[in-house]
């Protein structure tokens, strides 16, 4: 067998040939793109003028964006930029770097320290150059089609989830009375991609992973939405934003305390992190549904995971700790950055030092005491509106 | 009188009904069985689009939770237990025949009813859609009884799943 081997000569013409075969054949589509297809869509272009002002002056970029509609009062700027993707994309790296340096600094570690200068600030930089550099590899007996969407479909359901979650009064994507309700459609559809995910590896360890999530997920899903129909009536409102105006006298989670702690414990549940990692419970099955994943394929999943930790905290905030409310000297939204800041510590908190709880532990846990809790706050929360409490 | 499809949201319904009827019928026909049950999720989900078209936002969300969520999971995971060479492809015969028959009958009798129906004329509906309000103010005034009712066999539907597990595992022991 006879292998061959790159050397660096050789990559240099490679990438050489590829850039001279762009150069030469790109002209033959960016040009009757830019003189036939934009001026039938009648797109105003800016000339070559305005555009080196504006690669020199960014202010002067705006009117442009402007003109094209994408501007940052547009739907496309809201879902890609702003309350949309990026931003939650930027806080879950966030998150991920601040989990390491938490769960190190609790366990006197130092975690992330030379990638940057400051306490290995760019830490999350490195670990995504290390996943783009990394090959992706597939199983040979894998299901083709469904291993490489499965990661995609993943994060559209994550980033799905931000489309009706307000950050502030004037920040959000879409409006919706139902607002409450459709988060909610949207995690219940998470056990299908983590199924198509495990059945497509053809890995016992990643099937038995799968039909763990799948059993947690059912169980925990139940749950998370009867803590919530407390909430619900005393607010009167399916909407988050009239959940949080609902609020302005008590935040929710006095009244609520009961229901407060079911949905922080199921939301744990949800995201498969520490007392209820069975699904990917690396001491027994290598990395549970994850297993087959390497590369970018990974970087996708656990990107969606923590966007989906975002979004459920925001969701937290929102219904339980007034969301955008507080005293006026600072902006609404600056209230909800601190509030989250507090909310994503104490939910990474447990993860540095609980234990795994057993799979017989967590469906009695889920079926037997969360419902039965749920419930209980259900008639708690009867009881507050009978007497008027915040209606 | 016909018109030509040109404005968006007939164009978006299109589309969803051909994603819907494609993954429906690849649902019966796919060879693989994980394929098919993910074809049935999909056109689901193509039903719950077409009820957002129809400005039913909480019908759609329903739809999501309840058949998705739940269903389509419930099935996908009873088929992934399966092995799939028990399923072998029946003989044709006479059934083929009479089921072409019979199939081909319903479409006739369900398009004449559609095409009689004057259903045909699109239009644009004056009413604004009932909120969720409504819908809840409804079910516990003047449904009352039939939501009761339906709670009620719901109940029991599940108590009679518990007893049969239990019958069966005292019997395995």
């Amino acid at each position: 067998m006879k292998f061959w081997v790159e050397t660096f000569e050789d990559f240099l013409k490679r990438i050489i040939v590829i850039v001279f075969w762009l150069l030469l054949l790109l002209p033959f589509v960016i040009f009757p793109f830019i003189f036939i297809v934009v001026p039938a869509l009648g797109i105003p272009l800016p000339n070559a003028n305005q555009i080196l002002t504006a690669l020199l002056d960014p202010l002067k970029a705006l009117p442009l964006v402007n003109d094209l509609g994408l501007g940052p009062s547009s739907l496309f700027f809201k879902i890609a930029a702003f309350p949309g993707f990026t931003f939650a994309a930027l806080v879950a790296t966030g998150i991920i770097l601040y989990e390491r340096k938490l769960l190190a600094k609790i366990q006197v570690r130092v975690g992330p320290l030379y990638a940057g200068r400051f306490e290995g600030i760019l830490q999350p930089i490195a670990d995504l150059v290390k996943l783009l550099f990394k090959e992706l590899l597939v199983p040979a007996k894998a299901d083709k089609t469904f291993f490489f969407i499965a990661p995609s479909l993943s994060l559209a359901l994550a980033t799905a989830l931000l489309a009706v979650i307000p950050l502030a009064p004037d920040i959000f994507i879409a409006r919706s009375e139902l607002s409450l309700l459709i988060p909610f459609a949207i995690i219940g559809l998470t056990p299908l991609v983590i199924l198509i995910a495990a059945w497509a590896s053809s890995n016992k360890f990643a099937f038995i992973g799968g039909l763990r999530a799948l059993h947690q997920l059912i169980a925990y899903e139940i749950p998370m939405m009867i803590s919530l129909v407390g909430v619900v009536i005393l607010s009167g409102s399916l909407d988050l934003f009239g959940i949080v105006e609902a609020q302005r006298g008590l935040w929710f989670i006095f009244p609520q305390l009961l229901g407060a702690s079911i949905f922080y414990v199921t939301m744990l549940s949800e995201l498969e992190r520490i007392p209820f990692d069975l699904p990917e419970a690396d001491t027994e099955l290598v990395a549970g549904w994850l297993t087959e994943y390497s590369g970018m394929h990974f970087g996708l999943l656990q990107l969606a995971n923590y966007i989906k930790f975002y979004a459920l905290a925001v969701l937290f905030t929102l219904i339980f700790l007034g969301g955008w409310l507080g005293p006026a000297f600072l902006p609404p939204f600056a209230w909800l950055l601190i509030k989250l800041f507090f909310v994503i510590t104490f939910m990474l908190l447990p993860r540095a030092f609980m234990p795994r709880v057993r799979m017989d532990q967590l469906i009695r846990l889920g079926w037997v005491w969360l419902i039965m809790l749920a419930f209980v706050n259900l008639f708690i929360a009867l009881l507050e509106a009978s007497i008027g409490m915040i209606l | 009188m016909r018109r030509a499809v040109h404005t968006m949201p007939e164009a978006l319904f299109l589309a969803v009904a051909v994603i819907t009827i494609a993954s429906a019928i690849l649902a019966l026909e796919s060879r693989e069985l994980v394929y098919g049950a993910v074809a049935l999720a999909v056109s689901f989900l193509g039903v719950a689009a077409v009820f957002v078209l129809l400005d039913a936002i909480f019908l759609a969300v329903m739809q999501v939770l309840v058949y998705i969520g739940s269903i389509a999971v419930l099935i996908i995971f009873v088929v992934m237990l399966v092995r799939r060479e028990k399923w072998v492809s029946m003989p044709a015969g006479k059934e083929r025949i009479l089921g072409v028959i019979a199939s081909v009958s319903l479409l006739a009798f369900v398009g004449f009813v559609v095409l009689d129906s004057g259903l045909t004329e699109t239009f644009i509906s004056t009413v604004t859609p009932p909120s969720f309000f409504e819908i809840g103010r409804q079910l516990v005034t003047e449904y009352g009884l039939s939501l009761q009712i339906l709670g009620l066999v719901l109940a029991l539907a599940v108590i009679g799943a518990l007893t049969m597990a239990k019958v069966e595992a005292t019997r395995n022991k």
